[in-house]
């Protein structure tokens, strides 16, 4: 075999090496081919797909109810994230407004999966670079939150739990002690978890200076989330475009410095801190009242505007349009973004008036930090990649579709 | 770029990775959190979307279900299916009722639309099946599984949250789901037990076992 990058003669050669779709750090089923010189990454180039089910083309079939659970199968790892981006483009396209103890869950709700999945990327992403500790400690308080999940809404990641208008039922207040318990213990738990990997040298090694993208970079790649934080750009939708209950709770923006793998892990860690406030913050202010808006639309809205007469009928389903065809949703278009664990997650729905969306687009920051990957591999060791990736908290789900 | 560690007398002694060895010690000493699951099960939170069921409805001891067509329309993934027959009373009798359990997402929606409490995602979690006819359920299988997670149920009665949600406005619940009260559970001996596994002799047994 030739030799390669043997010094002296012109016989420099790059391998081109293909990682994925089936490797074990790539979360999931992204592809990456790496062009390579000796053990430095020439070019990066990522290849999404694999994992495409055509949930937006679905959407177009389904009623706006019926779209719903489809969206927990997009970020699988915080589906309730998905769940209130999508019913707030919805409600804000038929101009509902869910009540405002409805509001307060929805953000408690919100806060527990960021909290999932930032716990559940630390797992992976430490377990990726070397750190087996981290990861069965993750899992452990992991578990708490998605049994809470499970109390509130019988499923423990596609859980569907918010509504059009609301959510699906109110939180008991077992469970809300439950919440409470947690919300005090966790904060010891994230200085544990800081204990075996924060200022340990080999971590600091494999996460310092490496996969590097300046702030004017990261704005240009259209990098959201804690991966544009990381780079110093202070920019969070639940600070600058509240929605729910996030214009009535105190919360800081954690920001990194360097815009490498170490300053978005510090992020992070810092959001965890961050959500188990707001979540404290909720638990202490939640009002009562409803849970769900009045005119929020039922389950079984009319597809084409239209509706059969059938036998037991609930009472309150007389009021929508039996009889001619009535108009289920205004016509309009809106985009409406929330701040997911991973980036900003925006719907664009296009309604024509009947009881489906017209069209439905989804930006999935997890596509768009998926493009970034090519820029912030580029002269990392192939080693570096596994870090670079899991430092931008891919979620292959989110990123096909 | 890298940092340079300030404290050279930290670097020498590894007091960070020291730390954390103290750390991962201590919590060997606490009793583990995990499950050796085959052996150890946790039980499921009431309300967990499990395996599907037809309530059996204990004056008729059949299934409740009025063939409204109310699931079928707002199952999101198009797994059940529905034929019924019209009698000259104009009242609907159900001829045939069908889950595809493989296509089933557990969204749940079927049980919170269903008008009369008939359908519910039970908190069976362990089914299994040789074939894929297996997962197809019809009238008779959705019964059959009632049964059966009706015998391992620790509870005396059943009442599904999806039923009438918490702080659900009752005003917009169907009639027959304001009134329901929570279903007794009978204990029927030749129901089988789920959620266990088969006893040790029957294991070697032919595969249409696993088809319960």
């Amino acid at each position: 075999m030739e030799p390669v990058g043997i010094t002296g003669t012109d016989t420099r050669r790059e391998l081109t090496l293909n990682m994925g779709p089936q490797h074990p750090a790539t979360h999931g089923v992204l592809r990456l081919t790496l062009d390579l010189d000796g053990e430095m990454v020439v070019k990066c180039t990522p290849h999404v797909g694999y994992l495409h089910r055509g949930i937006e083309k679905l959407a177009e079939s389904r009623t706006y109810q019926g779209v719903m659970p489809l969206t927990d199968r997009l970020d699988y790892v915080a589906s309730v994230g998905n769940n209130i981006g999508y019913c707030l483009a919805v409600e804000r396209l038929f101009g509902i407004e869910a009540p405002e103890r409805a509001q307060y869950l929805r953000t408690i709700v919100f806060e527990m999966s960021r909290i999932c999945s930032h716990l559940l990327w630390l797992a992976t992403h430490a377990l990726d670079i070397g750190a087996m500790t981290v990861f069965l400690y993750c899992f452990r308080e992991r578990e708490w939150l998605l049994d809470i999940f499970e109390t509130i809404c019988g499923a423990r990641l596609t859980v569907s739990y918010p509504r059009i208008g609301g959510v699906l039922q109110d939180m008991e207040p077992e469970v809300l002690e439950s919440l409470d318990a947690f919300t005090r213990m966790f904060p010891g738990k994230i200085l544990e978890y800081e204990t075996l990997i924060d200022k340990n040298r080999i971590w600091l090694q494999r996460t310092q200076g490496v996969g590097v993208i300046p702030a004017k970079e990261a704005i240009r790649w259209g990098l959201t989330g804690p991966t544009l934080r990381g780079s110093g750009v202070s920019y969070d939708l639940r600070r600058d475009a509240p929605y729910d209950a996030y214009d009535r709770v105190e919360f800081d923006v954690p920001i990194g410095k360097n815009g490498d793998v170490y300053d978005r892990y510090r992020c992070r860690m810092e959001e965890l801190r961050q959500s188990n406030r707001i979540i404290q913050q909720c638990l202490a202010a939640l009002p009562a009242g409803d849970i769900l808006a009045h005119d929020a639309p039922d389950l079984d809205m009319p597809l084409a505007g239209k509706k059969e007469l059938v036998p037991e009928m609930s009472l309150g389903n007389a009021s929508i349009g039996f009889g001619d065809a009535v108009p289920v949703a205004p016509k309009g278009e809106i985009y409406s973004a929330v701040e997911v664990p991973k980036g900003e997650l925006g719907f664009y729905l296009m309604s024509d008036g009947t009881g489906n969306p017209c069209r439905m687009r989804v930006r999935a920051p997890s596509y768009v930090h998926a493009g970034a990957l090519a820029k912030m591999c580029e002269g990392a060791f192939i080693a570096d990649v596994i870090a670079v990736i899991g430092s931008i908290d891919i979620v292959m789900g989110e990123c096909d579709r | 770029m890298r940092r340079r560690v300030p404290d050279f007398v930290r670097k020498i002694l590894f007091v960070e990775i020291l730390k954390g060895l103290a750390l991962t010690f201590r919590t060997m000493l606490k009793p583990p959190v995990t499950r050796q699951y085959p052996r150890e099960r946790r039980d499921p939170k009431p309300g967990f979307r499990g395996q599907h069921a037809f309530v059996r409805n204990p004056e008729t001891n059949r299934e409740k279900c009025v063939a409204c067509q109310k699931c079928a329309t707002v199952c999101p993934s198009r797994c059940i299916s529905i034929r019924y027959e019209t009698d000259e009373h104009g009242v609907r009798h159900l001829t045939k009722y069908e889950i595809d359990a493989l296509r089933c997402i557990f969204c749940g929606y079927c049980e919170s639309v269903c008008p009369v409490c008939a359908i519910v995602l039970t908190e069976t979690y362990e089914y299994a099946s040789y074939s894929r006819e297996g997962f197809v359920y019809d009238r008779e299988r959705l019964l059959h599984n009632w049964d059966r997670f009706a015998a391992q149920l620790k509870r005396p009665a059943y009442f599904n949250m999806f039923w009438r949600p918490a702080g659900a406005d009752v005003k917009r619940l169907a009639v027959v789901r304001r009134l329901q009260q929570p279903v007794p559970v009978r204990q029927t001996p030749d129901a089988g037990i789920a959620g266990t596994r088969e006893p040790r002799a029957g294991q070697g047994q032919a595969p249409t076992q696993g088809d319960r």
